[in-house]
């Protein structure tokens, strides 16, 4: 299996090593009893200096943690209205901070087609693991003509209130649903020339 | 909604993880079996859509924005064991490669949002459209799936929270589903307009879908009794749920209070008691409510064509503007 660019030994191991180390260590963290969860932080120091090593910058890790903590916050806050509340509320944010390094880390260290290619030896159905790699090649390439269809839009409509802009957007997406069934009728007879079923 | 690891316990990530495996398995098997295998293509690329149309953005209010989250829209474009094979895919996507939801919430992940919503939406949706539908029904129904499938999938959600004791049932259940039943009116909303321009510019692709699947009508209703009898057995049950027991044997209060003044005090009607029986027909209501609103969405956005084989059976098209 290849391994990432990186000349660093844990980036050398293979994406199935570093997928079960990772789940490992979220699964130890997890499993950590409330009032015993600043232990976790012995893991995110270990995991502080993989990341060091591995080159992942704290701004990267910080911008996904951001990112997540809305739910974070949220769901944690609500578990305040409970008896020994405060201490679940760290524990739960404790757990929460060392697993999102751990996925960080795996991702930084493992290019997404290692990952994809492990999800298929570990006999995930073939038509899900198709769709996934289809899902990778195209959503680009879809993205990108729902942002051009947006332009096109700007570029005729003046100004428009947020219902009419509510309609242009789902208008812009069905044409985009209707191009996407025409694109998949053009990609499965390129298949089928090359010889799928 | 996508759970981030540290929040599940491990045994409630084990046990979705598993529970999501089977049915993603099961919707696999399904897949082969139809012969959409024959179109992976389809699904690939669908997909790929989904994955798209989420990062199209709605303004919502003071500078905040919604998106689709498309598993109800999916379901009734592409049936039910195909919808859900795209929705896994999007949310291994979104975990593997882009980070957002946990690795080992993802079991827990898929089994909100692409199961369960994925179930519920099909089921809503064949339901509420039945066999040759007008526009402005078919139109409705999908509006009232994706309502109904993104609640559904913060019942989930909740549920799985609650069972890893991050936070009390009573508590992260209103939230989850007060949150979500205004999410779910975008994504109605949203759902809506894209089928009524799919009904506008190809309505064979629904009038295909239709036909592929309206023979399982029968059985997405069981699935979507089986479903919700899963996900309101807490409330059905008189005597306090586990999760309760354990919250009363800590010494915390078994019901957060509610302000009386509210009209629907503790999710009860008036005159009916706090029965199993009253906390259904308040959910029954607050249903037939958003169809209501569903079908009102639906006459708005469907053009009117007089005389056509498709022409509505209800009356007078302004009357709902």
């Amino acid at each position: 299996m290849g391994g990432s660019r990186l000349a660093v030994p844990r980036a050398r191991w293979s994406a199935a090593r570093k997928l079960g180390l990772t789940l490992v260590s979220i699964l130890a963290v997890s499993a950590l009893p409330a009032r015993h969860a600043p232990w976790g932080l012995l893991l995110l120091a270990v995991l502080i200096g993989a990341a060091r090593v591995a080159g992942l910058t704290l701004r990267s890790w910080l911008k996904r943690w951001l990112v997540a903590l809305p739910f974070l916050l949220s769901v944690s806050l609500l578990g305040l209205f409970q008896p020994h509340g405060g201490a679940l509320f760290l524990a739960v944010l404790v757990k929460s901070t060392v697993s999102l390094l751990a996925v960080q880390l795996l991702l930084h260290t493992t290019p997404a087609s290692d990952l994809l290619r492990t999800l298929r030896r570990a006999h995930v159905p073939e038509i899900l693991c198709s769709t996934i790699l289809l899902l990778q090649r195209y959503w680009v390439l879809l993205a990108d003509e729902a942002a051009r269809m947006r332009r096109a839009r700007a570029g005729r409509t003046l100004r428009s209130g947020r219902l009419e802009l509510w309609r242009a957007q789902g208008n812009a997406l069905g044409l985009l649903f209707v191009r996407t069934v025409a694109r998949a009728e053009r990609v499965q007879a390129a298949m089928r020339a090359r010889g799928a079923p | 909604m996508h759970i981030p690891d540290g929040f599940l316990s491990a045994r409630v990530a084990a046990g979705s993880g598993v529970t999501a495996g089977l049915g993603v398995a099961f919707a696999c098997a399904r897949v082969r079996a139809t012969g959409l295998g024959a179109r992976r293509a389809l699904l690939g690329v669908s997909a790929a859509f989904v994955f798209a149309a989420q990062l199209v953005n709605f303004p919502v209010a003071a500078g905040t924005s919604g998106h689709l989250i498309g598993a109800a829209l999916v379901a009734a474009l592409l049936g039910l064991p195909a919808a859900i094979v795209v929705m896994t895919a999007v949310l291994v996507v979104q975990c593997l490669v882009f980070g957002d939801g946990g690795v080992l919430a993802l079991g827990a992940n898929v089994l909100n949002m692409a199961l369960v919503s994925c179930v519920v939406g099909y089921s809503v949706d064949r339901l509420a459209c039945g066999k040759n539908p007008s526009p402005t029904r078919r139109v409705a129904a999908v509006a009232f799936a994706g309502w109904c499938a993104t609640v559904a999938a913060a019942v989930s959600c909740a549920e799985e929270l609650a069972l890893s004791g991050v936070a009390r049932f009573g508590v992260v259940l209103p939230a989850m589903v007060g949150v979500h039943a205004l999410i779910g009116i975008g994504e109605a909303m949203i759902s809506g307009l894209l089928v009524a321009s799919v009904l506008r510019l190809r309505p064979e692709l629904l009038a295909r879908a239709s036909a592929n699947h309206s023979r399982n009508a029968l059985g997405s209703g069981l699935g979507l009794a089986l479903v919700a009898a899963l996900l309101l057995a807490p409330f059905s049950s008189a005597a306090p749920d586990g999760l309760l027991r354990v919250a009363a044997g800590l010494g915390a209060q078994a019901h957060a209070s509610s302000p009386s003044s509210a009209p629907l005090p503790d999710y009860t009607l008036p005159g009916l008691g706090t029965g199993a029986l009253a906390t259904v027909l308040v959910g029954a209501c607050g249903a037939l409510l958003i169809f209501g609103l569903c079908w009102l969405f639906a006459r708005l956005v469907v053009p009117r064509r007089r005389g056509s084989a498709t022409a509505e059976s209800t009356p007078s098209p302004i009357a709902a503007e």
